[in-house]
Formats: C-alpha cells, structure tokens, sequence
C-alpha cells in the first residue's frame, strides 16, 4: 500500500518546486563570485550544476544550506527559499535549516570513529532515535540507502577511515541520508573516486532521488547527462541556461553552453 | 689569561695563512686566476682552516682534560698551526681542488656542531650517573626510593626518602595542570574556532606573553601577591593552613604560567585537524560547539594529551615558582594548603652554598636530578611520539 | 520505523507542508541545543578572560611593588668636616686621612642632624641618640668618607652633604612604614618618623630619581637602600655575549647540517630527537650538568659569567636550532634547484642563497632563546651565582672569570633575604628585567615584520 502511496505522488512531485532562488549575489571580499542567479529547484529530481572550475556552481551549492556562513568574508544577497521559507531570513537557525538540506563533500571525509558512529553522528546530535534499537534500525536503513550494508555489516565498529575510497564516500552519503534530510547537496562527490566507485555512486544517486530532491555539482558532463533530470550551466559566476538535461546536451539555447558542451571552453 | 692570547695568535695565524695561500695559488697559476681549479679565496681559505682548526681543536681538548696542562701545552698549540699553514701552502698549485677541500672540512665542522647536542645529553647523564653512583656508595638506595622521610642534617644520620619530595612534586604538578589544562584548552578553542581573526591578533599574544615572563617573576608573584592572599582569604578562615607557602600557591601560580603552553600547544594541534571534518559535522546540522566536542577534540585527542603530558613535565622540572611559593616541608599530606616540597627544591637547596662532595647530604642532589631526569624524559619521550604520530595521521 | 519511510514521501504534495515545523520557529530541541552552544562560548571567553587577568594583575603588582626602587629618598643638611674627626693628625695627608674609619664619620652626620635640629627649632620628644644614628644609611658616611679622601680641601668646612636616609626613612615615603609598623620594629620608632616628617616639611629630605639602584652593586642584609643591579646587569651581559657567540654560530651549522646536507639514518635520527627531548629537559638539570662538568670536573671558577654563560649555551641550543631549521625549511627547494642548476656546490648553495633567505628567522629565534637565557635562574643557582658579589667584574676576557651575579638571580636573591625593603629592590629588578625582555621580544617581532617572506 505504502508503495502504491508513493508512486502516486511522486508522479504529483515531479513538477513540486523544493527551492527558489531569485536575484542571489555572492561576494568573498571583493569578488563578485555570483551574478544574478535565479532557479528553482523540484523535489524528487536529481538537478546537476555543470560549467567550468571557478564558475560559482560550488558557492551557490554552498549557500543553499548557508555552508557559507563559515567563511568571514563571504557575503549573500537576493533570496534563497526552501518550501517557501528565505533561509537567509534573520530567524532561520542555520543548525536547523542543516538538518533539512543535508551535503556531501567532495573528498570523502568520514570522521575518525567507528562507521556506526559515523552513520549515527547525525541521527544522535537531532535526537531522531528514542532507544538503541530505534539508532540501530536507523544506521542500518541509511547504509542499506547507500548501497554499503553488505559490505560492512560485519564491522560497523571498524573506524571509518578505513574503508576505501568509494566506500568512504558512501559512508558520508549515509551519514547525510541518516539525518533524513528533505534536500541533499552533492559538492562533486565523485571527483576523488575511481571509475568503479563512480559508477557505485551514481547508482546510489538515481535511487535517492525517490526521496530527497538532489543537488549536484560535477566537472564531468557525462555523469550529469547519466545522472540528472534537470542541469543548470554556471559561466563565470552567471546562470547561462537551466533546463531538462537532454535539452541542455542536445538542443543548447546559448552559445556559451554550446561552447562549453562541445569542449571549446573549460 | 694567555689561552686568550693563544687564541688570538692562532687566529692572526690562520688570517696570515689566508692571505699567503691565495698569492700563493694566484702565482703558482701566472697570476691568471682562470687557470686555477677553484676560485682564489678558496686556496686562501684552506690555508686558513688547516691552520687554525686543528690548533684550537688542539686547545679544547687540552683544556676538557686539564686546565693547567692547557697553560703549558699552549706553545705546542702555536706549533700545530704553524706546521699546518707550512702543510697546506705545501699543498697549493694550481690543479689542486681547494673548494671541495674547504667544504670537507666545513662539513666536518657542521657535523661537529651537530654532535653537540649528543654530547649534552652524555655529558647530563654521565655527570648525574657519577655521582648519584657515589650517592648509593655512601647511602643505601632502598631507603632513598623508598624511604618515607626527608630530614637532612649536617652531622650526618640524615634520612634522605625521596618518596615525600615525590608526593610533593606530582601534588604541585596536579594542581597545576587542573589549572592549566582547562583554561589553556578553552581558550585554544575559542581563538581557533571562533575568535574573528583581529580579535585573535590581539589575544594570541597577550597570551603569550604569559609564556615569555621568566619563572622567577611567577616565584616572587606566588610569594609575595598570590601567597598571602589565599591564606588570608582562604586558609585561614577555614582553618586548613597558617602559612603563605602552599601546595595551592605555588600550583596555582604554575598553572597560570602553564596557560600559554598548553593553549598554544593544543591551537596547533586543533588546527591540524581538516576542515574537511568540521565541514562534514557542520553540513548534517550540528551546532558549532557539537562540531568541537564530538568531532574535532575526538580527532584531536592524542595530539592533545601529547600536550598535556609536555605540560607535565615542565611542571615536574619547574624550580623557581615552587622555591619561593611552596615552602620546604618535606610531608606527605593530603591538603593543599601546607607547605610541602617538591624535588627540584630540594636539589636547590642541597647545592648552594657551601657544597662537600663527600657527604651524602650533598650527593643526594644528584640522585634527585637523577630521578627528576629520568622521569622529565620518559614523559617528554612519550610525548613526542605521540604527537609525531598524531601529525603523521593528518599528513 | 514507519514514520522514517514515509516522511520523505510526505514532501511532495502541491502545497508542501514542513516536515518538522517552519524554518522560521526555532523547534524545543534547537533551542536547547543553542543554548549548550552559547554556554561552551562563554566558557572559551572565560577562559581568556582569567588568563588576561592573570597577566594583569601579575604586571599590575610587579610594578605597584618595583616602582618604589627607581625612587629614593635622601638627607640634605649641611655637615661640618671638624678636623679633629677627619684629620687628627691635622697634615692632610690623604695616606693618614685614609686611617680615620667610617664610623666617625657616621658621629659626624649624627652632630650634623643634631646642629640642624637646634637650628631649625625642631624638637621631638623621645628621640633617642639610636633614632638619629639610624636615621642615616650605613652607606651614608661612607660616601661622606669617600667625598673627603677625594677632596682633602673640604677638611675643617661645613659642607651640604646629600646623603643616603636609612631604608626605614625611605619606607615611610613609600607608605611602607607607618607609625604602627613601627611600634613594632625595632630599627625604627614614631621618634624617628616624626623627624622625618618635620625634615620633610622643612626640605632637608629628598626624594629623587634613584640612578644608583641601575649602576650600583649588591649591599649587604642591613642596607637595602644602597642594593643596586649594576653587577647583576654586567653579569647578565656577559653570559649573553658567551651566549650569542657560542650558540648563534653552533646552533646554525648544527641546523645546517641536518637539514640540508645530514643523510637520513639512525644517527641523525638519534640527533633529532636528542635535540628535541633536550628542549624540554628541565632547566636544573642544565644547572647540575655545569656544576659537575664545568666546575668540578674542568675546574673553572665558581660564581663566574663564563659557566654561567657555558650552562646557558646549552639550554639555549636547542631553541636556536629547532627555529633555524624552521627557518630553513621555509626556502622554498626552487632555489635550492636554480643554483644547483647554474652549478653551485651544495655548500656554495647553502651559504650563498638559502642562508641568506633565512637570516630573518634565524635572528628572531635566536633573540627569543637569548630572552629565554636571560630570565634564567635555576641552573645559575646551582653553580654559584647567588652569591653575594659587591665588586664590579673586569672588563672581558678576564672579567668572564670574576664573581658576578645575574639579574634573575639578583631578584631571587633579594626575595630571600628578610628585611621587608629588599622586595622592593626585588620587583625593581624585575621591571628591569621585563623591559629588557619586552625591547628582545620587539625587535624580534620588528624582524620578522620587516623581512618576513610569503613564498
């Protein structure tokens, strides 16, 4: 019944807008990283940020879920809203607004504790689990979610920076799942693995999205052709284009995405 | 003071020989500087260490065996550097590698210097190994280890148990790191992590400066300031001690001298850690504080115990402070407002004034910097190592 | 279990209802959490606090208690140099003049206060012939001696002397003498206090800037007023010249060597970490390695600048190394290369580029090892230096052999000693000591400012 539930209302989902962003201005310092930025983001959509290193797509992810907030000399403008709600608003506690919009970084970075710990990091600092056993059924669910299960049931007491290292990029991944996030951000998560791992992860990817709306930033167009619904081209701090992925690859309405797409600037 | 002239006339010698040896390579070479294998100054500078060197090596170690035969011996100093510049003037033409003749012996001399520091350690342990051995001649060393009194007299029949002077050191020590520890350990974290960074340019040194007042101005801060204030204000109200000198005074005044060590110690180390991990923490919603007490301090955990251990042993080895504010009584008691002593104390105590190297009142001193050395070290030596393999896990 | 599956499901309805309330309400456990946050704040600031306050209040009462000892308090009444005292033979010979002893002197100034009394009118009941004898520094007719031997021409006149009040005199302008504490000391009375007053009233009592503190040598227990740290200053230099000259040129090359050339083996391994275990040896240790290597074994003189300066040399080395081979591991290895490549020697590329490039930090970590030395005193203990020296040493390089104290030291000293005055002296010398200190630690700061380089 549960899945019937769902799959009717992911079919209601696929147009929901999860994010909106109008007019964002990023500055470090001086530096205008981030022009004019407007899109919106659906839920239960893998949306992909591509365009040259330097672009801004890194720092607009970052602000997203006020990652930027650590950086003293970075500075935010326009509005950034997550169900309706500005995440720049005075009111908004960062720390809350964290926990709905989970990330993953791009080098793997498991802390140096047990992979249970790791996974229930989260679930314990957000008091989510009221026993043990309820931790228990969490840390198994999310490394389940992040395709690791199998692989490490056996040593869950086994620090985690032991793990190789897709399986440690798996692991952050279920350490954001285990926080039951609404919206999870990717800061090119695959950048530090190899081939196989890669190929791991973005299979974990497409699975995600029946749950979460997903974010990610990539270097490589190929993977967001094979692993997003949505792509947004970034071009020296600008928003070129936004739209369905096969449309930006195939049909490229601006000449800086053409350029980009077909190898000419990089 | 003719060692003094020795040296100058040596010196004159090697400058003479200087001066000759590059006239010498230029004539040998037709005054054509282009002919000659290395550049001129470099005969000039052979000439020079081959005379001086071994002569004044000559000096040191005549002087290390016996300052009078250094006296007589000081003609035969002239002779070696004579015989030396009349060798290598020999030596001089105009194929002949000056410059990897001089960085020979310039490399010997870099590797000497280096020795130094070997030879320091054999020189701390030789002098306190000798005498501590005379020490347990006169004095059996079960009493001193074990030995639960600390009453030296002059005439002799004095108990000399370190075992007091022990409980005294470690208490102070205690007492001080209970200070130090906390107060250094948060205030690293504050300027580490929160502090914006002019308000840390100004912190950070204003703590340091903590660290560069000399342990004789915190020994006269215990005895004459911190000293009479506790016992007015604490102990003698309560009734737990009359006396200025104290456990408490000279721990706490310790600890305060301990701050900058162990903040500037543990700043290190929590910056050590990536902020790859504080930015994994920070990115699943946790506050900052829950970011550095369940992720950061973990990470950090031997690097900082590395430093509470160093802590430790300065306290262990700390002299002034504890001289002027701990007192001198040799007691095994539990309340920190009593005067006790601790075993750098005690060696100061046993060494100045009058000293007769015969009497186990006076040797004793070494056994206790025996005791003091072989503790400091296996604390500093595991320190290190823990450190080091801390920094290694974050290269 | 069930409500962990569907709440994402939950999201995704036309009008998207929060899954755990407005981002804009902050939830119970949220606050709870902020408050833990700002509680661990406060505990940060606090710890800064306490320690600031510690450094206050420790500069705070060092110069409430120095200050005193650059401030000096003098008699200035007018002395008749009667003949028959000075000169009983009556032939101005200065070889016989030299016989007389202090102490008639001393029955001079004593006559000296007496006439002025009369003269002034001054009366006070129950002054004692001991209150007017020690209402003058021991040292006072020594001076007065001195000032006659050097000019036999003063014989017979009265002269105004300037002279040395005794350190209870002083302490009552310094309020560390007061009509209740003297009740209960014996070298002073309310007597004497009285006088003192009276004298001040009438400006036969001084109290002027105390230049004899800076360049006059030890005194003993029972003149505090005439303690100075001239010698300790001397001694102090001269260690930090055997310092300078020892350590800065062996700590380089040690550094040289086991950085840029040492192969990497057991033994410099072993040097390595010799040399940082040394660093952290305590400092006594030093202290007992000069008292048997240095003094007993090599024989030199106890009490002497030159051992002092030897112990210190050692402690120093280490510091002088572990920053110059930072220093030296700063330069980047392209410079390294570029001269190697234009066919330097490695020696030629060492002295010629890196160790240039690296001369800023090597100075600034050899001028905080030499702060380091100078506040040194525990190792000076044990070999002799806390004895009481009242002459000047020589001039280098016999001086390096003679008696001499240390600053440090010379506050230790006088912190030991039992009259109440000699702890003024004591943080004076501190408040020499710090600004000598603060002036090293600035110009290392200046240093690295100026030169520092960013590669």
């Amino acid at each position: 019944m549960m899945n019937t539930m769902r799959l009717a209302e992911k079919a209601v989902a696929e147009e929901t807008i999860k994010i909106t962003a109008r007019d964002v201005q990023v500055w470090y310092g001086d530096k205008h990283a981030i022009k004019d930025v407007n899109v919106d983001i659906l839920a239960n959509t893998v949306t992909a940020f591509i365009g040259p290193s330097g672009c801004g797509k890194s720092t607009f992810l970052r602000c997203i879920n006020r990652m930027n907030d650590t950086i003293d000399i970075c500075r935010v403008e326009g509005r950034i809203a997550l169900d309706g709600e500005d995440v720049y608003d005075r009111r908004v506690d960062p720390v809350q607004l964290r926990a709905k919009v989970g990330m993953v970084f791009q080098k793997p970075n498991p802390f140096p504790k047990s992979i249970y710990d790791n996974v229930a990091y989260g679930p314990r600092i957000h008091g989510l689990a009221r026993n043990r056993a309820d931790l228990d059924a969490i840390v198994e669910k999310s490394l389940r979610g992040a395709a690791l299960w199998n692989e490490v049931k056996d040593r869950l007491s086994e620090p985690g920076t032991g793990l190789s290292g897709g399986q440690q990029q798996r692991l952050c991944i279920a350490r954001a799942v285990a926080t039951q996030p609404e919206v999870l951000l990717m800061d090119e998560p695959c950048s530090a693995l190899d081939p196989i791992a890669t190929g791991q992860v973005e299979e974990l990817i497409d699975q995600l999205k029946t749950q979460f709306s997903v974010v990610i930033v990539t270097h490589s167009m190929q993977q967001a052709a094979r692993v997003s619904q949505k792509t947004a081209f970034f071009h020296l701090g600008n928003l070129v284009e936004y739209g369905d992925t096969d449309d930006i690859f195939t049909r490229p309405q601006d000449p800086r995405t053409e350029s980009y797409i077909s190898g000419r600037i990089g | 003071m003719p060692i003094f002239w020795t040296v100058l006339i040596v010196l004159a010698l090697g400058a003479l020989g200087f001066v000759l040896g590059q006239r010498r390579a230029l004539a040998s070479a037709g005054d054509d500087h282009r002919k000659l294998h290395s550049r001129p100054i470099y005969y000039g500078w052979h000439v020079a260490l081959v005379t001086a060197v071994p002569a004044l090596l000559a000096l040191i170690c005549w002087l290390l065996i016996d300052n009078e035969s250094a006296l007589r011996l000081a003609p035969a100093t002239l002779v070696i550097a004579v015989a030396g510049m009349g060798f290598a003037l020999a030596h001089i033409s105009r194929a002949f590698r000056a410059r990897n003749a001089v960085e020979q012996v310039i490399r010997g001399l870099l590797i000497l210097s280096s020795t130094i520091a070997i030879l320091t350690t054999i020189g701390i342990v030789l002098s306190l190994v000798f005498e501590s051995i005379s020490f347990f001649r006169l004095y059996p060393w079960q009493s001193f280890f074990f030995g639960l009194e600390w009453t030296p007299a002059f005439q002799g029949n004095s108990s000399l148990g370190v075992l007091p002077l022990l409980w005294g050191t470690l208490y102070i020590s205690l007492i001080a790191l209970l200070v130090a520890v906390p107060i250094g350990l948060f205030a690293a974290i504050y300027m580490s992590e929160y502090a914006a960074p002019r308000i840390r340019g100004l912190v950070k040194p204003a703590i340091e400066i903590l660290a560069g007042i000399p342990t004789i101005v915190y020994g006269l801060f215990a005895l004459v300031t911190v000293g009479p204030l506790l016992r007015d204000w604490i102990a003698q109200p309560t009734g737990l001690g009359e006396g200025a000198s104290s456990v408490m005074t000279a721990g706490l005044v310790m600890g305060i001298m301990l701050i900058p060590f162990v903040s500037s110690l543990s700043d290190d180390i929590i910056n050590a850690v990536p902020q790859s991990l504080r930015d994994g923490s920070l990115g699943l919603g946790s506050t900052h504080s829950e970011t550095i007490t369940k992720v950061v301090l973990p990470a950090a955990l031997p690097g900082i115990v590395g430093a509470i251990l160093l802590a430790a042993s300065r306290a262990i080895g700390e002299t002034m402070i504890v001289v002027l504010g701990a007192g001198a009584m040799a007691q095994i008691s539990g309340n920190p407002f009593e005067a006790m002593t601790t075993i750098t104390t005690r060696i100061v105590s046993q060494l100045t004034g009058d000293n007769d190297f015969a009497s186990p009142e006076t040797l004793v001193a070494f056994a206790l910097g025996l005791t003091l050395f072989v503790l400091t070290l296996g604390l500093n030596v595991l320190a290190l190592y823990i450190v080091r393999k801390y920094r290694e896990q974050y290269e | 279990m069930t409500d962990l599956t569907q709440t994402p499901a939950a999201i995704p309805t036309p009008t998207p209802a929060p899954r755990k309330g407005s981002l804009m309400v902050a939830d119970k456990a949220t606050i709870r959490r902020n408050r833990a946050e700002a509680r661990f704040k406060a505990y940060g600031i606090g710890a800064i606090c306490i320690a600031l306050i510690a450094l206050v209040f420790l500069l705070f009462t060092v110069i409430r208690d120095g200050a005193g000892a650059f401030q000096q308090t003098y008699v200035s009444i007018p002395v008749t140099l009667s003949a028959d005292v000075v000169d009983p033979k009556g032939n101005r010979d200065p070889a016989e003049m030299a016989k007389v002893l202090t102490m008639s002197y001393g029955k001079l100034m004593d006559a000296a206060l007496t006439d002025w009394m009369a003269a002034n009118a001054v009366q006070i009941e129950g002054l004692s012939q001991a209150d007017i004898k020690g209402f003058f520094s021991g040292q006072a007719s020594a001076e007065l001696r001195n000032m006659v031997l050097a000019d036999p021409a003063l014989v017979g006149q009265q002269v105004d002397a300037t002279v040395l009040a005794s350190s209870r005199v002083d302490g009552m302008f310094k309020g560390r003498v007061t009509d209740e504490s003297a009740a209960r000391d014996a070298k002073t009375s309310s007597q004497q206090i009285a006088l003192a007053r009276a004298m001040e009233e009438k400006g036969a009592l001084v109290t002027r800037f105390n230049s004899d503190f800076i360049t006059n040598p030890d005194a003993s227990d029972n003149r505090p007023e005439a303690a100075g740290i001239g010698v300790a200053m001397l001694g102090s230099l001269y260690m930090m010249l055997i310092v300078l000259v020892l350590a800065l040129p062996i700590g380089v090359a040690a550094s040289i060597y086991l950085e840029e050339f040492a192969p990497k083996n057991r033994w410099t391994d072993l040097i390595e970490v010799n040399i940082s275990n040394l660093a952290a040896v305590p400092s006594i240790v030093f202290g007992i390695l000069g008292l048997a290597a240095f003094i007993n074994f090599m024989g030199l003189p106890r009490s002497a600048p030159i051992v002092g300066g030897l112990v210190l040399t050692l402690m120093t080395l280490p510091t002088i190394i572990i920053s110059t081979r930072a220093a030296l591991k700063a330069v980047p290895p392209s410079i390294r290369d570029a001269a190697l490549g234009v066919g330097a020697s490695r020696m030629q590329t060492v002295f010629h580029h890196v160790l240039p490039l690296a001369m800023p930090g090597i100075l600034t970590g050899t001028i905080i090892g030499l702060a380091q030395a100078l506040g040194e005193t525990a190792p000076l203990l044990l070999i002799g230096m806390v004895a009481f020296v009242s002459t000047y040493p020589s001039a280098p390089p016999e001086g390096l052999m003679d008696p001499a104290s240390a600053l440090p030291v010379q506050v230790y000293n006088w912190a030991t000693r039992a009259d109440p005055a000699f702890f003024e002296r004591s943080s004076g010398a501190i408040i020499v000591l710090l600004i000598f200190l603060l002036c090293m630690n600035l110009l290392a700061i200046f240093l690295r400012r100026k030169f520092e380089r960013r590669w």
